[in-house]
């Protein structure tokens, strides 16, 4: 992810926090949180939807893939579009979920070999206690990935507990 | 002296199946193991240190993701207080709402779902399964695969499982290198047949994330998840690593599943004595831990094993049930051929078919048989009238519906030329007119000329080192002059874009108009409430072509 649209999302993240200690949350507006009732997002909401690339989601068309001003890699989801899913998630009692969909914002950015290694990392007995932690920086420092680098932290811990990390 | 009674029963299909005595030590057992922890939780400052009898010093990895990802800690200790079977009541009542049957299953660890669950007799199983299915109707799945891996039967077969009325398929492979071939013919088929189909090539983990990236496939299902720590092992995976893989896959705007089933770990040889059901009971609360939004289970490739000892059927039945408890997708099985018998497995498959799931199977054969690759199911091809006048029969929706020979024949011979279309602007292999002929009419890869394998592998791999994608695909099928086949390819790599079909239980319909867990929520709650076949579909179901009409005689 770019570090621009990054700094967006924590921007507005902060945002609704702010909002939600004080004055009660806008709702007709957009600038509110998503519910169930924004859903599905490319029917209600797709105004609103755009890919990393910076791409509008209303201006996605077949025609546009043929004359080549859409490419593969602007036929992605954004960071800002899986925290929308999530907010949905969330109108809806799916916690869990929504974690899910939040990691995922995260991962957007981290190009597919490397996201294949990773997660090839994860398995067992492929990586020392070391190598996990470094991934957790990497992920956090690198990508502003820090749920997802929790994650990995947590495996971490539970493997050397378990005996599942590479022996060296 | 024999008995000539008991000779013609040895001679009946059924006795061909195997069966076997419980044995709880090994785990071969249904449900209810002397050796099932019973249940309980202990949390200390928000942090569980007991769960199901084990304290925290002695978790493994499953029970430390589960007693920190997937139990809803808040009402945790209130809800494992009360009374298992007052809660199985609440699961057959109407009064009482799929949502506050949540507010509780939701804080329950697997061992108190697994003691709720225990209290139901099938019938009640069912009950439950009407009101706490996720999405409001069901659905289905079909399996779209060929012993020569041929991509010119494949996409025939996926366009008339299309107008059958499957809403996902999927593929797998004889020969591994052939997978981006049968993943692009699953998928520009199933656009033929009907837009909005959403397809998927089962393979080794990383492979079958790398073909979803690149656009070849829309969704997932084959990410396995088991119940006792060695049999993860053996797996190449732990819950952590799944964890990762799940946000891997929303990352790229895919919608995906895990799969889990009973019996998993008894043939693996790892059950640690406890029963099938206790153990799938973890694996669902790994899935929701990880924030995935379903499953597949019901046993899966593993029924003969459940289905050899006594209740299997049953507790089958049950781990959908769990799924459902948890609030996931579930796909419920009706995959996997396990007996000789037809009407064992017509019995096997009520539970679900009459009483509805997000998709009845999991993996119905679209082709005869000796044709699947899944090592067969229990329903293929040759049984689409069987299912469909079972509808018709009870007044249910099992997802598919009759369809006119003519019909088919036109839209196997249209998938056949789009794919014929496609590889040609793609410099792949030529497909002939008489392969576009002989799918048009095949009921099988007995019906279908050979390929040349080898060359075909050696297009595949140039195809993929050139980084072709689902783009690629839509361009050429508009270039072949397939305009329409090329909506439906983009219009399914942009549902990728705007992530609405990530959400539990999506499906997507001819227009790609999502219908999820989330905008058609299941709302039963008693007789004439729920999903309600409208008069327009019970019409596409019940008029069948054998039925004798009044006015011809």
């Amino acid at each position: 992810m770019d570090q621009e649209l990054m700094m967006k999302l924590i921007v507005e993240k902060v945002m609704e926090a702010m909002k939600e200690g004080g004055t009660p949350a806008a709702k007709a507006s957009g600038t509110g949180k998503m519910t169930a009732a924004d859903y599905p997002l490319s029917e209600k909401s797709a105004d609103k939807l755009k890919s990393p690339s910076g791409k509008k989601f209303t201006e996605m068309t077949k025609a546009e893939v043929l004359s080549g001003n859409i490419s593969s890699e602007d036929m992605r989801i954004s960071p800002e579009t899986l925290e929308m899913q999530a907010q949905v998630a969330e109108s809806v009692g799916r916690e869990a979920f929504a974690n899910n969909m939040r990691r995922a914002a995260e991962l957007i950015a981290v190009g597919d070999d490397r996201l294949l290694e990773i997660y090839n990392a994860l398995r067992p007995y492929r990586s020392t206690k070391a190598e996990l932690l470094a991934i957790a920086e990497e992920l956090e420092t690198k990508y502003d990935a820090r749920i997802s680098a929790g994650l990995v932290r947590e495996a971490a811990a539970v493997y050397e507990a378990r005996g599942r990390l590479k022996k060296d | 002296m024999k008995s000539k009674r008991f000779e013609a029963l040895a001679a009946r299909p059924v006795n061909k199946d195997g069966f076997v005595q419980e044995w709880p030590e090994v785990g071969l057992i249904a449900m209810n193991s002397p050796f099932d922890p019973k249940p309980s939780i202990k949390i200390e400052n928000g942090v569980v240190t007991e769960l199901d009898g084990k304290a925290r010093a002695e978790f493994d990895m499953l029970d430390s993701f589960i007693a920190d990802h997937a139990i809803n800690l808040d009402g945790a200790e209130r809800v494992m207080a009360m009374d298992s079977l007052d809660i199985a009541r609440k699961l057959v009542d109407i009064n009482v709402s799929r949502k506050e049957i949540l507010d509780m299953t939701l804080c329950m660890t697997p061992a108190k779902l697994v003691d709720v669950v225990n209290k139901l007799s099938i019938v009640e199983i069912m009950m439950a399964m009407t009101k706490m299915r996720a999405r409001k109707m069901p659905s289905n799945q079909c399996h779209v695969t060929n012993v020569k891996d041929n991509p010119i039967q494949i996409a025939a077969d996926a366009a008339e499982a299309g107008i059958r009325g499957f809403d996902e398929m999927e593929t797998t492979v004889g020969i591994a290198r052939y997978a981006p071939f049968n993943a692009m013919s699953l998928l520009i088929g199933a656009q033929v047949g009907r837009q909005g189909v959403l397809t998927q090539c089962a393979l080794e983990e990383a492979t079958e994330l790398q073909l979803g990236m690149r656009g070849f496939t829309t969704y997932a299902e084959t990410i396995s998840v088991y119940g006792t720590e060695p049999v993860f092992m053996d797996g190449d995976d732990t819950p952590y690593s799944k964890a990762f893989l799940a946000s891997c896959y929303a990352s790229r705007g895919l919608k995906m599943r895990f799969t889990s089933g009973t019996g998993s770990e008894v043939q693996m040889g790892y059950a640690e004595g406890k029963s099938m059901l206790y153990l799938e009971a973890r694996c669902l609360a790994i899935t929701k831990g990880a924030g995935v939004q379903g499953t597949q289970n019901g046993s899966v490739s593993c029924i003969g094993v459940p289905a050899g000892v006594p209740g299997g059927i049953r507790a089958v039945a049950a781990e959908n049930l769990i799924a459902m408890l948890l609030d996931l997708e579930c796909t419920s099985s009706n995959d996997q051929t396990f007996t000789h018998s037809d009407l064992r497995r017509v019995a096997r498959s009520v539970p679900q078919f009459f009483s509805g799931t997000d998709f009845i199977c999991s993996g119905y054969s679209a082709t005869p048989n000796y044709d699947n690759m899944f090592a067969g199911s229990n329903w293929d091809a040759e049984d689409f009238d069987d299912w469909n006048i079972i509808q018709r029969d009870m007044r249910i929706d099992g997802g598919l519906q009759p369809v006119k020979e003519e019909d088919v024949i036109r839209i196997r011979n249209k998938a056949a030329r789009a794919l014929q279309g496609v590889f040609r602007e793609l410099g792949l292999p030529a497909i002939t007119d008489e392969e576009v002929e002989a799918a048009t009419y095949a009921n099988g890869s007995k019906d279908m000329p050979d390929r040349n394998v080898n060359e075909d592998l050696k297009a595949i791999e140039e195809m993929m080192a050139r980084k072709v994608t689902g783009v690629d695909f839509v361009k050429a099928l508009e270039k072949a002059g397939f305009p329409d086949v090329a909506d439906g390819v983009f219009g399914m790599l942009k549902q990728r874009v705007a992530g609405d079909y990530l959400h539990t239980s999506a499906i997507l319909d001819e227009n790609f108009h999502v219908m999820s867990a989330v905008n058609e929520p299941n709302d039963y709650h008693g007789p004439m409430t729920g999903y309600q076949i409208s008069e327009e579909r019970w019409n596409e179901i019940k008029n069948i072509s054998q039925a004798i009409r009044p006015e011809d005689i």
